[in-house]
């Protein structure tokens, strides 16, 4: 990702959270980003090995590989907050290689306003989820290699 | 991708509760500022900005500056190992401990020998799940729970029924008026060995009729356990009127410091218990040929005491003897009501507690419709409002009301009525907000 602190796909969505007037209208943001991921994880796909520890609420993300060998990721959770933040790590990891995935870090959250927003148990499940994702491309960056 | 349909000066477009006067005549006879100003937390202002509205009370409550500072004091002036020693710090750290004892125990009509001091409620009905039960129960022996306890008095009977094979029997919920079932009640009795009972649910806030269950209990020849975690800090309870066996408490839900409770027990059950922890307090003698332990509540008692907590407790339990508790009550009480036929009126809010009801302690359960117990309670705290979410360690009452969750508010003595409107009118904006 060079020098750039998150992919460029999420030049706008980090623009439209700074954007906001008020934490308040963040939520708001992200509850329509939760209601508008219509690729989310459904709960009949949820299980112990796809759940992120450490979040409030029950979330959980699964992370595969496409047919051209792009990163693929879908998340999904009780609550529309968590929900959002989950579609908000799709668009900036969804159809990229499992390098460029593994290199992401969080800035993006904190130019978005997450980090006052957000109570510290919050903001560690969504580490946590941030931290499976690229774990999960390191894995399969990892086999691919092997391969 | 958004509408921007609200922003934060605009709010003409909220519609305004009805929200009611606080109702009695005890408003201007309780000063409520004067006892805000002795707990220092209440002024805090949150990293929004937005100024502490305490509304987790049951979970625990906040110290009053006698409290803190009783602490402060042992640890500056006179930390020592009480019981121990025979120099002067050891003999005030004793003193201190001891006086806290026998002030706690008064508080609660019972003799300073009955009380035994332990790490709050869950430990205490652990002690008579091991002290006691292990001894006096045996295979098929009945103890009659109620779906409204909290995990601490469901767990340890678990555990024993697994251990020897005692039957549980629990007693369901009224779901229509959210108090116990008693004509179950009356049914579960029969031949039960002890019967234990939670004094007012930590989830609905409802009052349980402990003096009628008591009756009914000695009846079936059962001993009671009633668990007061919640009541204590509500009521005034004395030990010696109600007749329970066991009576269980947390300090820190009663302005006291977090890692101290105890467990009030009659002479009777008390001289039925065997020794559980083993060394420090409760022995009399060790030699290579074995060991002499001591009577009555101090067998009960092992380790280092607990000498700043129990301090912190009886510094708690003076500054609460100033209170009336009885204007307490109706204070928040009114609050309660207020709060409750505010929230009634907000489109998606259905309430899981009746604060009406007598005795009912400030606690309001509830969920959104639409909006998910977390989500809301994080919207809820950007406004200020710090209030609790989960299953409150009463999975089997989720289940009873059929949810997985509620959102709980909890009030207490130092709850305000414009702390209420401001609750009501933020959850409102809410509600109409994310809740669509």
């Amino acid at each position: 990702m060079g020098e750039r602190l998150w992919p460029e796909a999420l030049d706008p969505v980090v623009a439209e959270f700074q954007d906001c007037f008020d934490s308040m209208e963040r939520y708001e943001l992200l509850f329509e980003y939760a209601s508008n991921a219509t690729n989310a994880l459904p709960q009949d796909r949820w299980n112990d090995a796809n759940m992120i520890q450490g979040c409030q609420s029950r979330a959980h993300v699964e992370c595969t590989l496409d047919s051209s060998g792009l990163f693929r990721m879908r998340g999904g959770a009780d609550a529309q907050i968590v929900q959002g933040l989950m579609e908000i790590t799709r668009i900036a990891v969804d159809g990229s290689s499992c390098e460029q995935v593994s290199l992401l870090t969080p800035e993006f959250a904190e130019a978005m306003g997450f980090n006052s927003a957000l109570t510290p148990s919050r903001s560690n499940g969504f580490k946590n989820m941030l931290d499976r994702v690229v774990n999960e491309a390191s894995r399969m960056m990892g086999s691919e290699n092997e391969q | 991708m958004r509408s921007r349909a609200w922003v934060c000066e605009d709010k003409k477009h909220i519609t305004r509760l009805n929200i009611p006067k606080p109702t009695g005549m005890l408003v201007n006879m309780y000063d409520v500022q004067e006892i805000r100003s002795d707990f220092p937390i209440l002024n805090r202002v949150l990293p929004n900005g937005k100024p502490l509205v305490y509304f987790d009370n049951a979970a625990t409550s906040q110290k009053p500056d006698t409290v803190i500072d009783a602490m402060t004091r042992y640890y500056k002036t006179y930390n020592s190992n009480a019981h121990r020693g025979a120099h002067t710090l050891a003999d005030e750290a004793t003193t201190a401990l001891e006086t806290a004892r026998e002030s706690i125990a008064s508080f609660f009509g019972a003799d300073p020998s009955n009380l035994i001091y332990t790490s709050g409620t869950t430990e205490a009905i652990n002690l008579v799940a091991y002290a006691w039960a292990r001894r006096n129960l045996s295979e098929g022996d009945a103890v009659v729970l109620t779906e409204m306890e909290h995990h601490a008095d469901i767990v340890p009977w678990q555990e024993l029924s697994k251990e020897i094979g005692i039957e549980l029997r629990y007693v369901p919920l009224d779901l229509g008026r959210m108090c116990l079932d008693m004509e179950a009640y009356k049914h579960a009795l029969p031949g039960a060995k002890l019967v234990c009972v939670v004094h007012t649910s930590n989830v609905l806030g409802t009052r349980n009729p402990i003096e009628d269950i008591i009756a009914l209990a000695k009846e079936s020849g059962a001993r009671t356990l009633i668990d007061a975690a919640q009541g204590a800090s509500h009521e005034r309870i004395n030990f010696k009127e109600l007749g329970a066996d066991f009576l269980t408490l947390s300090a820190h839900k009663m302005a006291g410091p977090t890692g101290i409770g105890g467990l009030l027990a009659t002479n009777e059950a008390l001289s039925q218990c065997g020794p559980f922890l083993t060394g420090g307090q409760m022995i009399r003698s060790v030699s290579t040929d074995g060991s002499v332990y001591r009577d009555g509540a101090a067998l009960l008692e092992t380790g280092t005491p607990r000498i700043a907590e129990a301090i912190g407790w009886g510094a708690a339990i003076d500054w609460l003897s100033k209170i009336d508790f009885t204007q307490m009550h109706d204070h928040i009480k009114s609050l309660a009501i207020m709060a409750y036929e505010g929230m009634v009126q907000i489109d998606g809010i259905t309430i899981y507690s009746d604060p009406r009801r007598p005795g009912s302690s400030g606690t309001i359960s509830f969920l959104h419709e639409r909006i998910d117990s977390d989500d809301l309670a994080m919207l809820l705290d950007e406004g200020g409002f710090a209030l609790r979410t989960g299953q409150h360690c009463a999975q089997p009452l989720m289940d009873a009301l059929g949810v997985a969750s509620t959102n709980r508010i909890s009030l207490w003595l130092y709850n305000t009525e414009e702390e209420i409107r401001s609750f009501l009118d933020h959850l409102k904006m809410v509600c109409d907000r994310f809740g669509a």
